[in-house]
């Protein structure tokens, strides 16, 4: 079943400048799906209409079935939403923010739940203008996971937390997976989108122009094989040379192409110093599509 | 009532913040000697302070409110939760209409026990002129917050409706000693109006002609909140 199904999405802003040009994706039920792509791509103004913030200017969104911006009161309840940019005020404390919250929702867990989920409960009584960076963006989630929805929308969720509180909230989202909670995700993490996401698609300049589970759309991209070999040998593949002698050498079938070069290798009894054989990655792939589309 | 809840923060932010303390419940004490000298009689009093109620403990404070609100982010965290817009708007004006209401009760007790003000005869029109009033400054509020970049800002864009509202509306001196042609244009202004009902509640007076003008303002107000109100802030 489609959680969330996004049909020719178009966002005009009032100075005429198209954001979002056309975009189409499905998110099914208990899956999460990310959105990447480089700053400026358009995926915080496509989440925002998937949100039911503004109402686009061309295509359909459908949340859990309804329209998010005319049918609001329905698709809400079952939402949660953790802005990029979100805000609260400065001078309340941590719990009272978040009873603040819970009071404007339907069904709400309770708020020492929430703030246990995200690691907060020691900080219930402190201001929020006194959190860290890092700590604010932990309420936003547990206030986010107050309603407990049925859709999660994380904008950038781990920007700004150390690698530990990364790892928790990593963590955390995973449980609510498999509790069957859907997540549309941005980040430009890459390895949290690898690390999380069942699908992905890479945004650029309002675009998708990559879509797929994570090995589909790394897939398109070779492997590599790096190493110095000893100076002046005849290689048996084609390679590229760095000015420090290290060679490159890409390859869609890493595996024999790997065995090849080790065979050989051995035969002549040379010697791979730094050897070096990895599967393409997400990060890879993002930025020959950045430099593609450019 | 879910607004509620963003009520009661707001009231505690309300009580955590010095400068709305003093513009809500200070100021009007410290103006009431002026306006009691303009009249000893206590009616004009209690019309006056409830009027400056209305000016500042509602429209002054929550033009900074709204702003404060939007320029922290807050009302773009709300606006994707479950509430609705108005009900937003709602629960960060009802602090600051609570506390007003409640200064306006104190007012005419105090007042009127001091100066021997009689109850008033008509007190529906009183209440018309209250609850129309405290309607028309959280309406001209949000309007004004839409035009307002900083909340110290506040000070300058609120100075309009403030200055046309306190000279001419008949709040520091009586509208009679101005010549008819200007008085009657500063009928249509959003205070006069509901002075002109709060002072029906005690004495015969004009009751049709204010309450046109007060739906008026309330009609205008509202198409403007929707027309130009800010959810989040200017880039």
């Amino acid at each position: 079943m489609t959680a969330i199904e996004v049909r020719g999405l178009t966002r005009r802003y009032s100075g005429g400048f198209e954001a979002v040009r056309g975009v189409s994706f499905d998110v099914e039920r208990g899956e999460m799906f990310a959105l990447l792509g480089t700053n400026g791509a358009g995926k915080t103004s496509t989440v925002e209409v998937v949100e039911g913030l503004s109402r686009p200017a061309e295509g359909s969104v459908r949340v859990l079935g309804h329209d998010p911006f005319a049918e609001r009161k329905v698709v809400r309840p079952r939402m949660g939403v953790m802005l990029q940019e979100g805000g609260f005020p400065p001078d309340l404390t941590v719990s009272e923010a978040a009873r603040m919250w819970a009071g404007t929702l339907t069904s709400p867990r309770p708020v020492d739940e929430a703030l246990s989920l995200v690691d907060l409960a020691h900080r219930a009584s402190v201001r929020v203008k006194q959190l860290s960076g890092g700590e604010r963006r932990r309420l936003d989630l547990a206030l986010a996971l107050l309603g407990k929805p049925e859709v999660l929308f994380l904008d950038e969720p781990t920007t700004g937390l150390d690698p530990e509180s990364r790892r928790n909230t990593w963590e955390l989202i995973r449980a609510l997976l498999r509790e069957g909670v859907t997540v549309l995700l941005t980040t430009h993490y890459l390895e949290e989108a690898q690390a999380l996401a069942d699908r992905l698609a890479i945004m650029h300049r309002g675009r998708i122009v990559a879509q797929g589970t994570v090995s589909e759309v790394v897939d398109a991209y070779p492997s590599r094989i790096s190493f110095v070999p000893p100076p002046g040998i005849a290689l048996p593949v084609v390679a590229d040379v760095e000015s420090s002698g290290r060679v490159t050498v890409r390859t869609n079938e890493l595996q024999s192409t790997l065995h090849e070069l080790l065979v050989w290798a051995q035969h002549h009894n040379v010697e791979l110093s730094g050897l070096d054989a990895r599967s393409a990655s997400l990060e890879e792939a993002f930025l020959a599509i950045a430099e593609e589309a450019a | 009532m879910r607004a509620v809840a963003v009520g009661q923060a707001e009231l505690k932010l309300f009580w955590r913040n010095r400068t709305a303390l003093f513009n809500s419940l200070l100021l009007p004490l410290l103006l009431a000697p002026v306006l009691y000298s303009v009249d000893a009689d206590g009616v004009p009093l209690v019309v006056g302070l409830i009027g400056f109620a209305l000016l500042m403990a509602v429209y002054y404070n929550l033009v900074t409110t709204f702003v404060a609100r939007r320029e922290e982010l807050v009302l773009k965290r709300l606006r994707v939760g479950e509430l609705t817009d108005p009900e937003i708007l709602a629960g960060a004006a009802l602090p600051s209409v609570v506390v007003a209401l409640g200064q306006m009760v104190l007012y005419t007790v105090v007042v009127g026990v001091i100066t021997g003000v009689a109850l008033p005869a008509r007190p529906w029109f009183l209440l018309l002129g209250v609850l129309g009033g405290v309607a028309v400054f959280v309406l001209l509020a949000a309007a004004s917050s839409a035009f307002t970049r900083t909340v110290e800002m506040a000070q300058v864009t609120s100075l309009p409706v403030l200055m046309a509202c306190m000279l001419g509306s008949g709040l520091i001196f009586p509208l009679s000693v101005l010549p008819g042609g200007i008085a009657s244009v500063l009928k249509y202004l959003p205070l006069t109006p509901v002075l002109e009902l709060l002072r029906a509640g005690w004495a015969d007076g004009p009751v049709l002609q204010p309450l046109i003008v007060l739906a008026v303002w309330i009609v205008l107000g509202t198409y403007a909140v929707q027309r130009w109100f800010r959810w989040d802030p200017r880039r």
